[in-house]
């Protein structure tokens, strides 16, 4: 099934919504180190610190994102990273 | 009667005073769209937020000082929020009559507010009129970033968190205009903080609770998710607040140019009415004056 492999991502910065997808898998810089997320994680609430959200979408293709003090909330198969500040996509290698 | 140049003069002083206030008008008919492109920028954010905070207070019991409030600390804040130009009808001095009322209450109630303004109508206002500001926040009132809540949420909640002894505050009410739709704009208070927790009022309730909200795991502890959660649920409200009374705003100064426009507008055309007349009355008077001329010289004839 379609839904099993792959999880909706938000990624949300305080004055904009910064990108939104769906995805097989997630790295997140969890405030006690960096923290993979795969679909149909358990619901977790985390702090996340500064450093580099990695998005791995349905295609294959890698987007990353800077971003800096908030949390990122799994819950439902949704994950929603909410950020006070975010970059624009960059290179994710 | 006035002079048709005086006329004349003034027809074209209230023409391009008419000119003005419907610029004014389309500025702020523009504003709006900016407005709310900031509004729904800021939504998914803030609707995060408070996802999140649904779901540690579904998964833990919660002891923070923000959902509690000193005993004993009379000192509250009350923070106005006002426009920074005028021009908007009554928007600023329906917020000052408001919050003025306000303070009397708390004062009335036994509490000691202290005032926070933001907007540059406000500040002058108070300062005019040489009255004690705890803060002042000014400039972009009418499209408010996430930069400026910061600032005042920063500042408010700091005042929260310190002792009374410290000139810590126990409660903050918001004084803001609710945007209901374009026309209507309505003046509200509201008690920011503590924020109040609506529990699971019966035990059914609860079990329902438990049953649909899936478990949580908080890292790295609830207690610190919950010190970093709260300031930005607290600061994305204050946001909300200046997001609504920012589109409040505009609503209220495209209503009020408009009925400037449309008043000019009349007066203009009264004036025109008065200036036709006044040139008849003068054709008038000027024809009698030949007709009665030519008479006498033709009776002299005779």
């Amino acid at each position: 099934m379609a839904d099993k492999t792959t999880m909706q991502v938000t990624i949300v910065a305080s004055d904009h919504p910064v990108w939104s997808g769906t995805a097989s898998s997630v790295t997140v810089p969890a405030s006690e180190g960096a923290m993979g997320i795969l679909p149909n994680h358990e619901s977790v609430l985390a702090v996340i610190r500064n450093g580099r959200v990695v998005v791995a979408d349905v295609n294959g293709s890698r987007h990353a994102f800077d971003v800096e003090d908030g949390f990122v909330s799994f819950d439902s198969n949704k994950l929603t990273v909410a950020v006070e500040h975010c970059s624009d996509e960059v290179s994710a290698d | 009667m006035a002079s048709q140049l005086a006329f004349k003069s003034r027809i074209a002083s209230t023409e391009s005073l008419a000119k003005i206030f419907n610029a004014q008008e389309m500025i702020a008919s523009s504003h709006i769209a900016k407005a709310r492109k900031v509004a729904m920028d800021a939504k998914p954010y803030s609707d995060a937020i408070f996802d999140a905070v649904q779901a540690l207070v579904a998964h833990t019991h919660i002891t923070h000082p923000i959902f509690k409030s000193e005993e004993g600390n009379n000192h509250v804040a009350v923070l106005a929020l006002t426009s920074d130009r005028g021009m908007a009808g009554a928007f600023t001095s329906s917020i000052i009559r408001e919050t003025e009322g306000l303070l009397s209450r708390l004062d009335a109630e036994g509490k000691r507010p202290s005032l926070y303004v933001y907007g540059r109508r406000g500040v002058t206002y108070y300062k005019y009129r040489s009255r004690d500001i705890a803060d002042t926040w000014e400039g972009d009132t009418d499209k408010p970033g996430v930069e400026i809540a910061e600032e005042i949420s920063k500042a408010l909640l700091d005042a929260y968190m310190k002792p009374a002894d410290q000139g810590g505050v126990s409660e903050l009410y918001i004084v803001f205009t609710e945007f209901v739709n374009m026309v209507v704009q309505k003046v509200r208070v509201l008690r920011m903080l503590p924020v109040e927790l609506v529990q699971a009022e019966t035990e059914a309730e609860e079990i329902e609770a438990n049953k649909t909200a899936p478990l949580y795991r908080f890292e790295p502890s609830a207690d610190e998710v919950l010190d970093m959660v709260l300031p930005k649920y607290i600061q994305s409200r204050i946001h909300e607040c200046l997001l609504t009374s920012a589109a409040s705003e505009t609503a209220c100064r495209q209503n009020a140019m408009h009925t400037a426009t449309d008043n000019a507008r009349n007066l203009i055309g009264d004036l025109t009415r008065k200036l036709n007349a006044s040139r008849q009355a003068a054709i008038t008077q000027e024809l009698t004056e030949i007709i009665g001329s030519a008479d006498a010289l033709n009776k002299k004839e005779e």
